[in-house]
């Protein structure tokens, strides 16, 4: 839904002209620009004459008065032309300037700018050098000097301004075109003998387009200023003729007498310009997905909090209990007391490394996350990317989220650290710390936590660490913060943890940035800033995505003494089947957006109770575990946005039967600390 | 740092060379100087004395070598106005034009950061909204019609401002407020971009993550960051302010280069009009340092790289 590949085709253009409609701002902009070309091509015809016939029977009247006929409600000036004729005739004017002046810079510094980003070497380099001189030029000088040169007139004008935009679009296009240039598809093209032209014209021109559209929208804007500044200044258009910039000129003669002559052309030009400027950001928008994205945030629904009671697969689920208990997860509904006897009785669960259903809060239970649900806002509406994910972990322990990218284990992640974009926004559900919900807490509460109690290690720790500080400064951060400490204390304290992961020469390195490490050792520096004040959850996030598998190894074992050292409750995000079998305790493993299975990770990948988490394990023998990635099940997990009803698994499972398709699964209780959402959990746990 | 000048001069030397070749080529096919300042009346004798007296009467590229040497002895001529040396004339507008262009930048920057930053806090929040409207209006509203209908409305109606002149406080506002409307809109929309981009990278949620206050992660972590984005523009908009604010100039009557600049041209006074092209570019390759070493200061990363 947030396609946005394709520039064409009948279908996307509709989409398109249903989004302006949406957007009023846009909708209003459009309507007032096609006015006002209306009245450039009309307004000669029935103005040109009046607007330039002297009555002077009716001069300098107030606007307002309907009894001299239509083209004096705006007025008249000191020869009793009308004003309003005025500006319809000034319209033509203006944009006969404007429209050529801008085609001609956008066709020419296009196709000039995609040729020399093409090609590359001294023609990318000798045009932007000829770019850099027009642009060094004051402008409004050269236009000066060229219209004497050439006396004043719309065609002069044209040619000024249309020169002195060309660069602006020689630019754009050149870097547009250098960087397709670089990507393998023009290669292709290359090798197939599409060259020079044929490519510009097939390849680079297309994805180029819209953004040049852009500028040139903007573009519009400047050039009409600067064709009123000229104008305003008496060397641009030229009576008899009259631009809107001529009229403010005019009006300033009779300021004191008739300010209305000044202020409508004035308006005239304010709103155009504005318009143009409001449909050139509103495209801005629209063809930048990263942008699009943002851009629904205005609209809030709490759709999953509501609608919570009514979901289907919980009222039809027969094993429901009546507990009374509001808050309990799902999981927690099914796991039966008989499970949880038995569940004391399995041997080598009194170690403590939580053989118990996930989302049961018990008094060990440092983190207990219970039925979050995360939406993500986008311009077509919601889009549910975390459903009622439920997990628990203990002090000293670890739990793997186990899963694919696009999966929602980081955007679980950000939730309970409480570090949400703001596109994202948790619908319902607890994070409870200690028994304390944060979700419930107000922002400085929720600020004294972060730190000592939650604290999250980032998968990029280039740009997890800010460039423009030291490290030693950000290391400090947190004693300043939570400590109070002075800026001495706080960096020796700093130092001390740089020591503590392994950071050599520590009180040197602490003046550095973070751009003069090797990427091991800024995830140690962000670990160091993670563990600073002994957090008693740690989230890490992907920690070790970025690395080379020697480094690999050592961050993951200082994470692990780091969290038998601190008893901290460590939540490892990962997509690596080996680092989750190795490191964790327990796992959990998700799959678009909910939790699927869970467990004592030896359990669950000796016997999986899941067709996903079976599929995921057996394409990989045990042994590879390590390092290998989950894309062994054919197919691909849906998007976020388009979840089929029922099991989200069910498109790719093999198992998958006519109940898959119309009810959903609940994370039910399989066995002995184990869950699992699927109809026939049961069944895989038992054959 | 010598780096960072050299490697500025460099590039900044074939722009310059060409804008002085350029406007002393094309400064003289505006016209002949002696049909303005000989009565209509004068005799060709007249005329070639006139020419000679000035030193038009050779090929053009003996004039530009004549120029070119006179510039290298900083003599930049004789104004054919006032018969005063050109030089000083320049001299005697540009401070006029700094200072005008230094208030209207300090005070756009100044506004800019603070709503551009509100805006980018909440993004499409009301507040972001209605900053962004404004600020795309305002960059893209005709200055001269603004100072225009200032004038109407504090100095003829009101009263309260003088219409023209530099003398006393009173006096800058109108040039300055007008000045100032283009920029401060521009400036708002390039922090509200750098801010939002900036708000939303991994560094801030670290901060966040620490616990930091929001005025902390907003000043503290986020600006410095979005800082770049927002000094480039700032540098462009400030070469466009030192270029000479022409049409407000004109309209307030400030004597500054903008002026006098347009002036010359169409008073075909070629030797004020080249000193006050070269000066200008000068004062511009200056102002590009300036932006450079703020690059630098803000950046640890162009620091490195300028050592380099
Ligand atoms: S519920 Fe059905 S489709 Fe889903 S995993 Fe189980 S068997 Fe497969």
């Amino acid at each position: 839904m947030l396609d946005t590949s394709e520039a064409g085709g009948p279908a996307v253009r509709r989409r398109w002209f249903a989004l302006l409609l949406r957007d009023r701002f846009a909708t209003a902009a459009a309507v007032v620009l096609i006015l006002v070309a209306l009245c450039a091509v009309l307004g000669p015809v029935y103005a040109g004459d009046l607007a330039t016939r002297q009555n002077l029977r009716a001069p300098g009247r107030p606007p307002f008065g309907l009894d001299h006929g239509w083209a004096f409600v705006l007025g008249s000036d000191s020869l009793g032309r009308p004003v309003a004729a005025r500006l319809l005739a000034a319209a033509g004017t203006t944009l006969a300037v404007a429209v050529p002046a801008v085609l001609c810079s956008l066709v020419i510094g296009s196709v000039w700018g995609m040729w020399a980003g093409y090609h590359g070497g001294w023609r990318e380099s000798v045009s932007l050098r000829v770019a850099d001189v027009i642009l060094s030029f004051p402008s409004l000088l050269l236009a000066v000097v060229v219209l004497y040169v050439f006396s004043p007139s719309a065609a002069s004008l044209v040619l000024v301004l249309a020169v002195a935009r060309i660069p602006v679009y020689l630019r754009t296009a050149r870097a547009e075109a250098a960087e397709l240039r670089s990507r393998l598809f023009m290669d292709a093209a290359r090798t197939f003998g599409t060259g020079g032209w044929a490519a510009i014209r097939r390849h680079v021109a297309p994805s180029v387009l819209p953004t040049l559209l852009t500028v040139a929208a903007l573009d519009f804007c400047f050039v009409m200023l600067a064709e009123s500044s000229l104008s305003f200044l008496g060397i641009g258009i030229q009576p008899p003729d009259v631009s809107w910039g001529l009229m403010v000129a005019q009006g300033r003669q009779e300021l004191q007498s008739a300010w209305w002559i000044a202020l409508f052309p004035g308006l005239a030009i304010v709103v155009t310009t504005v318009s143009a400027t409001v449909l050139a950001s509103w495209a801005r928008l629209t063809t930048d997905p990263g942008q699009r994205w943002r851009e629904g945030l205005g609209r809030r629904s709490r759709g999953l909090r509501s609608d919570r009671g009514s979901r289907g697969d919980r009222g039809s689920r027969g094993d429901r209990r009546s507990r009374g208990d509001r808050g309990r997860s799902a999981a927690g509904d099914a796991a039966t007391e008989e499970e949880r006897e038995e569940e004391r009785s399995v041997p080598g669960s009194a170690a403590g490394s939580g053989a118990r259903p996930p989302g049961e809060g018990t008094e060990a239970d440092v983190l207990v996350v219970d039925d979050l649900s995360v939406d993500v806002h986008t311009p077509t509406g919601p889009v549910h990317v975390v459903r009622r994910v439920s997990f628990a972990v203990r002090s000293g322990e670890t739990l793997a989220l186990l899963g694919e990218s696009g999966c929602g284990k980081s955007m679980t992640a950000h939730a309970v650290a409480g570090l949400l974009d703001p596109v994202a926004e948790v619908v319902g559900g607890q994070v409870r710390l200690d028994g304390v919900d944060l979700l419930g807490l107000g922002a400085r509460a929720r600020r004294r936590l972060a730190g000592p109690g939650l604290a999250m290690v980032f998968q990029d720790a280039l740009s997890a660490l800010n460039p423009v500080h030291t490290v030693g400064a950000q290391l400090a951060e947190p004693f300043r913060i939570h400590e109070g400490l002075s800026r001495r204390a706080a960096r020796a304290r700093a130092v001390e943890l740089m020591e503590r992961v392994g950071i050599p020469e520590a009180r040197s390195r602490a003046e550095a940035y973070p751009h003069q490490f090797s990427g091991g050792m800024r995830q140690r520096l962000l670990i160091a800033t993670a563990v600073a004040l002994q957090p008693k959850v740690l989230i890490a996030d992907e920690p070790t995505t970025a690395l080379d598998v020697t480094v690999q190894a050592q961050i993951m074992d200082l994470l692990g003494e780091l969290r038998a050292e601190q008893r901290t409750a460590l939540v490892l995000i990962t997509h690596d089947l080996g680092l989750a079998a190795e490191h964790a305790d327990r796992v959990a493993v998700m799959y678009a957006g909910t939790v699927v299975e869970t467990g004592p990770v030896a359990e669950v990948f000796g016997r999986p109770h899941h067709p996903y988490t079976r599929g995921l394990l057996a394409s990989v023998p045990a042994e590879q575990h390590r390092g290998a990635r989950l894309t062994s099940i054919p197919g691909s997990p849906p998007e976020p946005g388009s979840v089929p009803a029922g099991c989200a698994f069910r498109t790719r499972c093999p198992m998958a039967r006519e109940r898959c398709a119309t009810h959903r699964p609940a994370l039910t209780g399989t066995g002995a600390g184990r869950a699992a959402a699927c109809h026939f959990g049961k069944e895989l746990a038992d054959a | 740092m010598l780096t960072l000048l050299r490697r500025r001069a460099v590039s900044s030397v074939i722009p310059l060379l060409f804008v002085v070749l350029g406007v002393f080529f094309l400064a003289r096919l505006t016209g002949d100087p002696a049909n303005l300042y000989l009565p209509l009346s004068a005799t060709p004798e007249m005329r070639a004395e006139f020419a000679a007296r000035n030193g038009l009467d050779d090929p053009l590229i003996t004039q530009f070598g004549d120029y070119l040497a006179q510039v290298a002895h900083l003599d930049f001529g004789e104004s054919l106005r006032t018969a005063q040396p050109a030089g000083e004339a320049v001299l005697r507008a540009f401070p006029a034009t700094l200072q005008l262009a230094g208030w209207t930048m300090l005070l756009a920057l100044a506004g800019a950061v603070v709503i551009g930053s509100l805006a980018a806090y909440r993004p499409n929040s009301v507040t972001d909204r209605i900053a962004t409207f404004l600020s795309s209006t305002a960059a893209s509203v005709p200055d001269f019609w603004i100072a225009i209908m200032g004038v109407l409305v504090f100095a003829v109606t009101l009263g309260w401002l003088p219409t023209s002149g530099t003398s006393g406080a009173a006096a800058w506002v109108l040039p300055v407020a007008t000045l100032l409307i283009r920029p401060f809109g521009v400036l708002v929309q390039v922090v509200r971009g750098a801010m939002v981009s900036a708000l939303s990278a991994p560094y801030v949620k670290v901060a966040r993550g620490k616990g930091a206050s929001e005025v902390r992660v907003v000043f503290g972590h986020a600006l410095r960051n979005a800082a770049a984005p927002a000094l480039t523009v700032a540098g462009d908009l400030a070469v466009g302010l030192v270029n000479g604010a022409v049409v407000v100039e004109t309209i307030f009557g400030w004597p500054g280069i903008g002026k006098l600049m347009i002036d010359s041209v169409l008073q075909r006074d070629f030797a004020v009009l080249q000193a006050a092209v070269l000066v200008t570019a000068l004062a511009i390759f200056a102002l590009n340092i300036l932006v450079d070493l703020c690059h630098a200061l803000l950046d640890p990363r162009v620091r490195q790289r300028a050592a380099a």
